[in-house]
């Protein structure tokens, strides 16, 4: 089995923030993206859920490439959360077909 | 009198399952509406608010009742965060961000609160404009941009506030869509799209707003429970300045020589507070605000008070102040 380490990126953020950190996240050498909405959870300013009315809209986006990759976007992350809540986790992770990463 | 519209509004259906929802949620019931299913309600009810609002605009034509009270509305919209603000920086002692974004869901309106208050005065048989869904339409978005400009501020902060998703937020978001688009789509289509669209935005409508609101009942009361940091001085807040809101509202109609029914409607607008549309600008344009301070005022006191409170006492009011 072939496998290939690459990094992964796990970012939360508002849902408004989506469509910026899609377009960074190709600008940074992404070749793909995967988005889930929260339900709820807690963080620094309290509990939060999803309703259908005052919705925190919370986004996880999942990003797996190269490590420069991974680098140049948590440049970007890092300034962004200078004015916006969110946060961003990364791993090293192994992956089969590596040449779509 | 008053005792007995406030009863009479207190044991209608909606009010009923608001008040079903909150006991709900402060039980810690399962009770769950999934967002998608609130989300569609909250569209419906918009629609039905704006096609009914534009047929019945079609049929009075362009009035000078209509251009007063879209002038008022807009003025009220725009200058209430101004001294909102100030009560809530002296009384409520929060951060000059916060309270900017405080204010800006002050100023704004909640659909939600107009569409109770319009059913409880044609209960009553009180008469109004269908320009009114006009008007609740104008007084969403002065307040944001009059939040924008006392949060102030420069440089780099100033960039984020004016990014182009915010103005996207502000002018394009579904709801003011939903709700402008069927205003216009009912003034085009008269009664012609009414005899097409009757049970759709007439009989349906009370059933989806009783379900929308037992929904609101339950965020309402688990936003409360979740809102430990909430100060008396902010809670006093949330429910005297509805109540200065809607004297300066009436006042000004009155002067104004709007209708009756007119003049409840937009006391109860100026009273109002945004949970939809405010929150989200304020998300993107004033991040560092305290969401929690400003969603829970809004939506876990404000709301419940207007709902409850606001409307039938709004009302009793304009009837003392038209003699």
């Amino acid at each position: 089995m072939a496998l290939v380490t690459r990094t992964k990126l796990e970012i939360f953020v508002e849902a408004h923030a989506l469509p910026e950190v899609e377009q960074m996240l190709g600008d940074a050498g992404f070749k793909g993206c995967s988005v889930f909405a929260g339900v709820e959870g807690a963080g620094a300013h309290g509990p939060w859920r999803q309703t259908g009315v005052d919705e925190a809209g919370i986004r996880l986006i999942v990003a797996i490439g190269s490590d420069a990759s991974a680098q140049t976007a948590l440049t970007w992350l890092e300034v962004y959360f200078q004015s916006y809540p969110g946060v961003v986790a990364l791993s090293e992770v192994s992956v089969l077909r590596a040449e779509r990463f | 009198m008053l005792m007995a519209a406030g009863a009479a509004n207190l044991l209608t259906p909606a009010v009923l399952f608001f008040a079903l929802g909150a006991v709900a949620g402060w039980l810690k019931s399962d009770l769950t509406i999934p967002d998608q299913v609130a989300k569609t309600l909250a569209l419906y009810l918009m629609l039905c608010i704006g096609f009914k609002g534009g047929v019945e605009a079609a049929a009075s034509g362009l009035s000078a009742d209509l251009v007063a009270a879209g002038g008022l509305g807009l003025v009220l919209s725009f200058g209430t965060p101004f001294a909102a603000f100030v009560a809530l920086r002296t009384l409520g002692a929060l951060d000059q961000v916060t309270a900017a974004a405080t204010a800006a869901h002050y100023g704004s309106v909640s659909v939600v609160t107009f569409a109770a208050g319009a059913e409880y005065l044609r209960a009553i048989g009180v008469e109004f404009g269908g320009y009114m869904a006009a008007v609740l339409a104008l007084m969403e978005t002065p307040a944001i941009l009059a939040a924008l400009l006392i949060a102030g501020g420069g440089g780099k902060s100033a960039e984020a506030r004016l990014k182009p998703s915010l103005w996207r937020e502000v002018f394009l978001n579904g709801a003011a869509i939903v709700l402008i688009g069927s205003f216009v789509i009912g003034a085009i289509t008269g009664e012609r799209g009414m005899a097409r669209l009757d049970v759709f935005v007439g009989p349906l409508f009370q059933g989806a707003l009783c379900l929308f609101l037992l929904d609101m009942g339950l965020v309402a009361s688990r936003r409360l429970a979740e809102a430990p940091r909430l100060r008396w001085p902010l809670v006093g807040f949330a429910l005297v300045w509805p109540l200065l809101s809607a004297a300066v509202a009436l006042v000004a109609s009155a002067a104004l020589e709007l209708s009756l029914g007119d003049a409840s409607l937009m006391a109860l607008l100026a009273g109002s507070a945004s949970y939809i549309a405010a929150p989200a600008a304020m998300r993107i344009a004033l991040p560092k605000a305290d969401a929690g301070v400003y969603l829970s005022l809004s939506l876990g006191v404000t709301f419940p008070f207007n709902l409850l409170v606001g409307i039938p006492l709004y009302h009793a009011a304009a009837r003392f102040l038209y003699g």
